[in-house]
């Protein structure tokens, strides 16, 4: 959070991707920082995935990625 | 005044750390024995020890709640209110309170008590917010624990890129303390988000420029002079030209606060020209949200866009004060405020006569934005002690010196036409004799300031020809 | 200051917006814009970032990668200013 808050506010427009499992942090952090970062939700959970399945999990976010990547605020 | 669930009977107040409060520890004792006593401590919540009902105070809010000024105080609550009550320690006055006889008869009869920690300065404002019921209109902002203070304010948009002083409810509580003024009262929309700039956003945004409370009606005249229709406080904002507010302050206030009309009067160095200057556009940047990359488009910009704000030499002066060439009454505290751009030098340090050294000034001014460029301007000329002297000696008035100015910057057209001198700039062509003034009429004036030693003036370039902005002044009100 | 104390400021602004730090606008199209993909260091987080870097290649976006020291610190002042210089949005990941 601090990072994506440091560099939008530096003029680079950062995309935070997360796990679901970090919504209640990410939502503790915006409010402590006074900061929202467009986010891109993937499920959870992560750690134990296979390569592939991480690979899968990658693609099917791709899209909202790059939309998010361009999209107005 | 009512108490809070305090039982019938006797309440005593002490703190620890006051020596009649422990020289009255057996008196205390004393009366817990003889009938219901209930102690309030203030800082110590095992003090006295061993004492049945002793009620920890330390957050101060029934002592707030009772009134208390001193320690020890003895009360007398009957059916839930006051009755009676002993400041510091007096056997006479607590056999009274206390209906007891024989109370202390090793003390000493009387000895003065001490501060309540209520009155503490460090903590009497914190009360009066936290229990006296003051509340901020503002909405508040809270920084987590793990969050440098002043990296919030940077991070949250609130400076003007130099640090500020974290806008705390106490800090802001103080300021408003500064002036007589409702921190609700609404002094007007602030462009360009149109809105309501209250005292207390006022108060809010002084604290972060590093004003002293006393600073605050000064600051305030400045943002209603500001929020004036004439000032164009929005086009002042919005412009790709220089110009920011410049504050110019007259009367009684530039003494009681200390500011400064002499030596570097337009520079750095003292607290309220610097702070004066810098609370108001915080307040324009913060309140009317009007900031560089957004709303103000300024090519350029000035140093002074951080706050410029000075106060003019009155007491040597053989002239007026501006406040009193604009109409307000002679003794009366003023400011004025003045779009406009930097500071450019007149460097005449030879000139005897006036006839030589206006015209110095004038060829100076005939600069102003451009050599060619004429017709409508306005401009503030600074001038210092030494330059004045030369007008002082040979008599002449305020009046003449600008009367003198802008005859002197009236020049014919022809010499500042299109393609003159090669430069495209200038007026288009008029009939043969016609001339031009550089100034409006109205447009030009004095005020008087800087060290005694250096024979340099200065000139405050205004705006430009179709400039919406007038320079506008306000009494400096409580 | 202990631990989870707060402290209360009172908001100096219009209160035009909702309180919130400055944001950077974003670009209109991701044509000769260079994407930083920045590893946050979680376990596993290289090998997701890994297959969106392969899909912005086969996009033909560019991209570029960068990584922090740990998952608990900011990122050290050299990557950030390379990321400043170097790039005109970013990904920041895998955070969970």
């Amino acid at each position: 959070m601090h990072d994506a808050r440091n560099l939008d506010g530096a003029g680079i427009p950062p995309l935070v991707v997360a796990s679901t499992a970090f919504m209640q942090a990410a939502e503790v952090q915006s409010k402590a920082l006074g900061y929202e970062p467009t986010m891109v939700w993937v499920t959870h959970p992560i750690q134990d995935r296979t390569d592939e399945e991480l690979r899968t999990i990658a693609d099917n976010a791709f899209e909202e990625v790059v939309a998010k990547l361009t999209a107005s605020q | 005044m009512p108490t809070q669930a305090l039982p019938d009977g006797l309440v005593a107040v002490v703190k620890r750390d006051c020596p009649t409060c422990v020289l009255v520890e057996p008196v205390l004792r004393q009366l817990a024995a003889a009938g219901t006593l209930c102690v309030l401590t203030q800082d110590d919540p095992t003090f006295p020890e061993g004492m049945a009902s002793v009620i920890d105070d330390t957050g101060l809010e029934r002592s707030y709640g009772l009134g208390i000024e001193t320690v020890p105080t003895l009360l007398r609550i009957e059916q839930g209110r006051e009755t009676t009550r002993a400041v510091g320690w007096h056997r006479g006055e607590w056999e009274g309170v206390s209906g007891v006889r024989a109370l202390g008869v090793d003390l000493p009869d009387y000895r003065p008590g001490c501060g309540s920690l209520t009155t503490d300065p460090n903590t009497a404002d914190e009360l009066a917010i936290r229990l006296g019921g003051f509340t901020f209109k503002s909405r508040k902002v809270e920084i987590g624990s793990h969050e440098d203070e002043h990296e919030a304010c940077f991070d949250r948009d609130w400076s003007d890129g130099l640090p500020v002083v974290p806008p705390t409810a106490v800090r802001v509580y103080r300021m408003l303390q500064g002036t007589r003024r409702d921190p609700k009262e609404i002094l007007g929309l602030m462009p360009p988000d149109y809105e309501p700039c209250t005292v207390e956003k006022v108060a809010a945004n002084a604290v972060m420029a590093g004003c002293r409370p006393e600073y605050m009606p000064v600051v305030i005249a400045a943002v209603e002079a500001v929020l004036d229709e004439p000032f164009s406080i929005h086009a002042v904002v919005a412009t790709t030209m220089f110009v920011g507010p410049i504050v110019i302050v007259n009367g009684p206030v530039r003494k009681a606060l200390g500011m400064n009309s002499g030596v570097n009067a337009l520079g750095q160095g003292n607290r309220a020209n610097s702070t004066i200057g810098r609370a108001l556009q915080l307040v324009v940047r913060n309140v009317g949200g009007g900031k560089p990359g957004g709303v103000d488009r300024s090519t350029l910009g000035t140093p002074g866009k951080l706050g410029f704000c000075f106060a003019e030499n009155e007491e040597d002066s053989c002239w007026e004060p501006l406040s009193v060439e604009r109409g307000v009454a002679p003794g009366t505290s003023a400011v004025t405020l003045f779009a406009g751009a930097g500071v450019r030098g007149i460097v005449d340090q030879t000139s005897r006569t006036p006839e030589s050294l206006a015209r110095s000034f004038a060829a100076c001014l005939n600069g102003t934005l451009h050599p060619k460029l004429f017709g409508g301007l306005d401009s503030i000329v600074v001038i210092s002690p030494e330059h004045l002297r030369v007008f002082r000696e040979a008599g002449w008035s305020k009046r003449r010196f600008i009367a003198e100015l802008m005859d002197l910057t009236t020049v014919p057209v022809e010499d500042i036409a299109i393609g003159v001198g090669g430069m495209t700039p200038g007026m288009p062509p008029r009939e043969p004799g016609a001339k031009v003034a550089k100034f409006r009429q109205d447009g030009l004036y004095v005020v008087h300031a800087g060290g005694i030693a250096g024979m340099f003036s200065a000139i405050l370039d205004g705006w430009s020809p179709s400039s919406s902005s007038r320079i506008t002044t306000r009494v400096v009100r409580d | 200051m202990t631990m989870n104390t707060t402290t209360t400021l009172i908001d100096p602004t219009g209160e035009h917006a909702a309180v919130k730090a400055k944001k950077s606008p974003r670009p209109a199209t991701l044509d000769g814009i260079t994407v930083g993909v920045l590893d946050i260091g979680k376990a596993r987080g290289d090998v997701f970032l890994d297959r969106l870097a392969v899909r912005f290649a086969e996009r033909g976006i560019k991209v570029k990668r960068y990584a922090k020291p740990g998952p608990s610190r900011p990122a050290v002042i050299e990557t950030r200013q390379r990321m400043l210089a170097e790039t005109e949005a970013a990904i920041i990941g895998l955070a969970d």
